[in-house]
């Protein structure tokens, strides 16, 4: 694993601004598990993000795939750090950057306004030209997303490609809250009391999200 | 209001399908898919991205039966002596076209300078469409890295092994994929007249262009011909009028094509040899 820490995944200075998005966003409270995030990388990086990862059968699964995963997935976090888009973020989750957790804010003068949304994304080894795999952890009462958190969205099916990155699946998953595609809904309740905002809302404050935010 | 969320209605959407035929249909659309991929999985297990040139009378086995193919076979070795053979698996165009575009520059000093500055150009077809920097980069740099080594001397069996990895010969596919999609945004007003139907040439890029295993059409060939200033020529193996024809047909082909409907191989002229 020597040569592993020559090729520093995280480039110069990028500790400071994984530092300045982690106060601004404050999904990590603890700052220790920040700087062990980044440890873990610095140290060992090859090691330290594949580990819990799955090789594809049939694929020949070198230290060059891994490395050219978690080096996207780098690039990615800073585009995410640096754009800094109202309501949306993500993060590592623990020190495996293969598997993130997103959180987005309900959007405004929507009926999901003020309620906030964690979501796990999954990287598979064919990433960024196979899409993760992404599902809501919190509840969400939507038209095209199933009772099991699966997200029903062009992009993470047959329109991904290795130009999409977590930033736009994002801001995509934000504006399909406030745009459902109720022509082919995954949970029809959601779909046929969209017609009734008021009541959707009441449904969403009073039933789904009684014990949350 | 609140009788309105108790009243027990069936839950139908517009078209009036009940939440259990909705769930049915999503297990239906799962068996297909589950079966799609274990169809898949075999491909890739069974078959290799690249396989080793075979004599073209591979081809007369394959269509013993068939008249029609037999004639079209025979025709076909008049001008072709090998066949190498790529897996079907929808990237058969991209892959094909990048083993024969790299396979012709093995020992060829001039041809290889040529190709290595037309490929540092197109990094500028992709700058112009816009595209999010870091998603083009690692393609970009990955197939320079391979193309250098062809420069430096790498053998057909280093290339052939190569290309045969997965990891890197996908990595050298999307770029292929971006870079036509790329040179398509550029020639908009041209390519658009190409694109059937209602679909606006951004969504064509994104439904068959750029993601993986979309099967390429003509304008993907000649998008991708043009942005790389290689000449393809195309031979038509199939029930039609058949015949040649070549992308863009201002260029010279330097590589050769084999089409049956729905997949591409690579073929090579009577002139080469193994």
């Amino acid at each position: 694993m020597k040569e592993g820490a020559q090729v520093l995944p995280v480039e110069q200075g990028s500790n400071l601004i994984l530092l300045r998005y982690f106060q601004g966003i404050k999904v990590w409270k603890e700052e220790k598990q920040l700087t062990e995030f980044i440890m873990a990388q610095n140290v060992s990086p090859r090691s330290g993000f594949g580990g819990s990862r799955k090789t594809n059968e049939g694929v020949s699964g070198g230290s060059k795939d891994t490395h050219s995963v978690s080096k996207r997935l780098h690039s990615e976090l800073m585009t995410l750090m640096m754009k800094g888009d109202k309501g949306i973020s993500a993060f590592p989750d623990g020190d495996n950057i293969f598997k993130w957790i997103g959180t987005i804010h309900g959007p405004e003068e929507t009926v999901f306004s003020g309620l906030t949304f964690k979501l796990s994304l999954e990287f598979p080894s064919g990433y960024p030209y196979t899409p993760p795999s992404v599902k809501f952890i919190s509840p969400c009462f939507h038209p095209n997303v199933d009772t099991a958190g699966n997200i029903c969205l062009d992009i993470l099916k047959d329109k991904w490609s290795a130009l999409l990155d977590v930033r736009t699946i994002l801001i995509s998953i934000q504006s399909l809250l406030s745009e459902p595609n109720i022509e082919s809904p995954l949970n029809t309740k959601a779909a046929q009391m969209w017609k009734n905002q008021e009541t959707y809302r009441k449904h969403l404050t009073e039933v789904v999200h009684k014990n949350s935010n | 209001m609140a009788e309105e969320a108790t009243t027990p209605a069936p839950i139908t959407n517009g078209e009036g399908i009940s939440q259990q035929e909705l769930d049915s249909n999503a297990l239906h659309d799962e068996l297909v898919m589950k079966q799609q991929e274990a169809i898949d999985k075999e491909i890739s297990l069974t078959i290799p991205l690249v396989r080793d040139k075979e004599s073209v009378r591979v081809l007369t086995e394959e269509y013993k039966e068939d008249a029609v193919y037999q004639k079209k076979v025979d025709e076909i070795s008049a001008s072709y002596k090998f066949i190498r053979r790529t897996r079907p698996d929808g990237n058969c165009f991209f892959r094909a076209f990048c083993y024969a575009s790299l396979e012709r520059l093995v020992g060829k000093e001039d041809e290889f300078k040529a190709f290595r500055e037309k490929f540092a150009a197109s990094k500028d077809i992709l700058a112009a469409a816009g595209f999010t920097q870091f998603t083009v980069d690692d393609f970009y740099d990955n197939f320079l890295e391979i193309l250098d080594k062809v420069g430096k001397g790498m053998t057909d069996q280093e290339l052939f092994d190569q290309l045969n990895e997965q990891s890197m010969a996908d990595y050298l596919v999307v770029y292929l994929r971006i870079l036509t999609s790329a040179e398509l945004r550029k020639g908009r007003e041209f390519y658009v007249n190409f694109i059937d139907g209602e679909q606006s040439l951004d969504d064509f890029c994104q439904l068959e262009v750029e993601p993986m295993y979309k099967e390429s059409d003509h304008i993907h060939i000649i998008a991708l011909t043009s942005a790389l200033g290689i000449g393809v020529r195309i031979v038509y193996m199939d029930r039609g009028l058949g015949g040649n024809h070549d992308f863009p047909d201002s260029l010279a082909p330097s590589i050769h094509l084999l089409y049956r409907p729905g997949h591409y191989d690579i073929i090579y002229p009577n002139a080469e040899t193994v």
